[in-house]
């Protein structure tokens, strides 16, 4: 079968590029893996940091909703459980529909124009044990709590303390869970002081310079060991700490899951500063295959708002190469949507993202020159 | 500039066997790669040793010795390259197929390899995971299975104990002639003396052919594999079906009664278990030049003519899936040679689909050839020259025709 424009992630980005080429006149496929679309917005609970125009002290969880309302009102069709498992020549798609089914069934899919918005993936920290049930990323134990509403463990040890470190330990308490310490192996927190101090003042120690040795348990987390990290990050021996765990929470940043881009053939370039691999792209978002656009995580690490916007610059981008809209008018609206974009790649923790995501772009123009 | 007795382009299987024997001959030898070790051919195939699917006569020879030095090289090497002996299994579909496999197998036996009929009944009690409606089969004894990217790994180890010395990353640009003889290679890093470069490129062996101005007659025809899920395996051993030699080779003549999709993609059963747990099946054979990406038409193809061997093989999952060029030769033979006229030259390739079979013997041979010796049994018909003889690809020709 045939689709005039397909999305593969139903995330912010994914639907915010659906919303934007449905709404222009373009008729929309979303592929999701999941049993509801929305991607991580609908376990943010916390409220959105920035400036009015972006939402700001809007929940993602709300976010979440108003997309998937917008995007039913526009008519995108949404295949929930989906997975792509192939891209083949031409965007021939091979979709896995209905995984965990019975009736499970392959797909074949031809896209007029694709969009791969897949986000990323949690990063691990190994060490011993780290395979023993009740160790998890801290992305998963959100999804658990806010999500699925199970707790994921009684006594937590989360690792790292960047903004998802931070925010988690806090909706782990929210939702029950005791919370024993956060492990920093960087001598300084590296989130915001704001999310910092409201675990602090709840009574969590914060043990920077401290990295986790080891999970101990027989079938599953009993235990962890944390201790000091010297400055070449080896452990301190005498500097052990022990302490009773049934989970521990690994939250060290993410990388992009640009597999499928890779399998398409778009080239891709490594830069520390996005995560990893990405798919290297122009400033309509579209990759070096023609007519595959990637958006939001997949095209460097950022947040759910540069997703958003990103997803918008890719659908603009569709509909204006289908011809639902004119060049000047998408002309307009892609300024728009790139001041935005240089909104929120400002400040101290936006101004390397900046630079990395010109990096990108100064990449695909040289390649395709 | 450093200086050796031979540099061996290409490290794949049979570049690496060809400079663990000659490092094994006391030479001093360089390995030049322009990716890394086993990244072409050798991580694009299956795992298999055999001579079922091999000719009567040298083709057969081939297998079968090789496949005796992997078994002493199992023993000898410290690296484990994973060598397994089970047997294999051909299974026929029809009356008319057991016919020819009857033929094929009493010629094999004539000549002393252990090969032999299965009726349907041991066919079942051997592998009952195999569809009931098979007429019986060929049983193998002496086919085995190896990993082939730990193959190549192997003879780099065992050869840098020798002194062989291994330049991965770096891409031959320019073969050096001096006075009409080959001199050494310029690659993307650095210059290498050699007395012999041996050409090892498999599928890419004509672009370093066109160096010295040979034209390699070698082309890539691509391979497809799916893999399964790590599951209970379906099979004890390697199983193929027998019109396998039907896609293989233009001369043996046999409608098989497939579907146009099997039919279009050129698709022979093939399984085998893996020590990973998972089951490799393929694979169709296609000239689609260089292009190395999968087709949705050809795994499809591959996944129904899997089904009709192992009917309860549609209930795993395939996981993954990856293509291969295989570096295939018009006359289906390897190239094991010296380059008439043109000293110092030598070329290891167009093994099509047994490199990895056939990568011991191959390596085994070329240090024969080029030390001067006597090969331990005669290989003129590994000859480059053969390319040369027109009478001699007539009569391919005409193969292909009748």
């Amino acid at each position: 079968m045939k689709r005039e424009v397909v999305v593969i992630g139903g995330g912010p980005a994914g639907l915010a590029a659906a919303i934007e080429a449905a709404g222009l006149g373009a008729r929309v496929l979303v592929i999701d893996a999941n049993a509801r679309a929305g991607g991580q917005l609908f376990k943010q609970i916390h409220k959105f940091f920035g400036s009015g125009a972006h939402r700001a002290g809007t929940r993602g969880i709300d976010i979440g909703t108003a997309l998937l309302e917008e995007a039913e009102k526009l008519q995108v069709e949404i295949w929930l459980d989906s997975v792509v498992v192939g891209i083949f020549d031409n965007k021939e798609l091979a979709i896995e529909v209905g995984q965990d089914s019975e009736n499970k069934e392959v797909r074949m899919v031809r896209a007029e124009k694709l969009i791969v918005a897949c986000g990323a993936s949690e990063n691990v920290v190994r060490f011993q044990g780290w395979t023993l049930p009740g160790v998890m990323g801290a992305g998963a134990a959100q999804t658990m709590i806010n999500v699925n509403r199970v707790l994921p463990g009684k006594r937590v040890l989360m690792i790292g303390s960047g903004n998802v470190g931070l925010i988690v330990s806090y909706q782990l308490m929210q939702a029950g869970a005791d919370v024993v310490a956060l492990v920093e192996a960087a001598p300084k927190i590296g989130g915001y002081a704001v999310h910092a101090s409201k675990i602090t003042r709840a009574g969590v120690p914060i043990y920077t310079r401290h990295t986790v040795l080891r999970a101990i348990g027989k079938e599953r987390v009993e235990g962890a060991i944390i201790a000091e990290v010297d400055e070449r990050w080896q452990p301190v021996p005498g500097t052990e700490k022990y302490f009773e765990v049934d989970a521990i929470a690994i939250a060290a940043g993410l990388k992009p899951l640009a597999e499928m881009t890779m399998m398409a053939g778009c080239e891709m370039y490594f830069d520390p500063v996005q995560g990893g691999w990405v798919p290297i792209h122009d400033r309509n978002m579209e990759s070096t295959c023609p007519g595959i656009y990637v958006a939001g995580d997949i095209t460097g690490i950022e947040e759910a708002n540069t997703a958003l916007e990103e997803g918008r610059l890719a659908g603009v981008a569709i509909a204006e190469k289908l011809g639902r809209i004119s060049p000047a008018a998408a002309e307009t609206t892609k300024a728009e949507i790139w001041e935005r974009l240089g909104g929120l790649r400002f400040g101290p923790h936006g101004e390397a993202r900046m630079l990395a995501k010109e990096r990108q772009i100064h990449c695909f123009e040289k390649r395709v020159r | 500039m450093k200086s050796y007795d031979a540099i061996v382009i290409g490290a794949g299987a049979i570049g690496s066997s060809v400079a663990y024997h000659l490092a094994k001959k006391g030479m001093k030898v360089a390995v030049v790669e322009r990716s890394d070790l086993a990244s072409g051919t050798s991580s694009g195939c299956d795992a298999s040793a055999l001579i079922c699917d091999k000719k009567p006569g040298i083709d057969t020879k081939l297998g079968y010795e090789s496949i005796q030095l992997y078994k002493k090289y199992a023993q000898e090497f410290s690296y484990d390259f994973e060598f397994h002996q089970r047997g294999s299994i051909y299974v026929c579909e029809s009356e008319e197929e057991l016919e020819v496999a009857r033929g094929y197998a009493a010629a094999e036996a004539a000549d002393g390899y252990p090969m032999r009929m299965m009726d349907s009944y041991e066919l079942k009690e051997a592998e009952p995971n195999l569809a009931q409606d098979l007429v019986g089969g060929i049983w193998t004894e002496c086919d085995s299975s190896v990993t082939p990217f730990r193959v190549a790994f192997g003879f780099i180890e065992e050869g840098k104990k020798l002194g062989l010395e291994v330049f991965p990353y770096e891409e031959v640009t320019e073969v050096k002639m001096d006075g009409g003889a080959v001199s050494g290679v310029v690659t993307t890093g650095r210059e290498l003396r050699g007395k012999y470069v041996v050409n090892c490129c498999g599928a890419w062996a004509p672009f370093v052919g066109k160096m010295v101005g040979l034209d390699i007659p070698i082309k890539p025809r691509k391979g497809q594999i799916l893999v399964t899920e790590k599951t209970d395996l379906l099979v004890k051993e390697k199983i193929q079906e027998f019109g396998y030699m039907l896609s293989k080779f233009e001369d043996v003549k046999y409608e098989r009664k497939v579907s146009r999709r099997v039919e279009e993609h050129n698709v022979a059963f093939v399984i085998e278990p893996t020590p990973a747990q998972n089951m490799i099946i393929g694979s169709n054979r296609s000239f689609d030049g260089y292009d190395k990406r999968n087709t949705p038409g050809a795994m499809k193809a591959l996944a129904e003519r899997a089904i009709r061997f192992i009917p309860k093989i549609k209930d795993v999952n395939i996981i993954r899936a990856y293509a291969g060029l295989r570096p295939y030769s018009i006359d289906h033979l390897p190239i094991v040679s010296a380059v008439e006229g043109l000293p110092g030259c030598f070329i290891a390739a167009g093994h099509e689909g047994d490199g990895i079979c056939m990568a011991p013997i191959t390596g085994y041979l070329m240090s024969q050839v080029i030390t001067g010796e006597t090969p331990m049994f005669d290989i003129d018909r590994l000859r480059f020259d053969r390319f040369r003889d027109e009478a001699y690809l007539k009569t391919v020709a005409e193969a292909y025709e009748s």
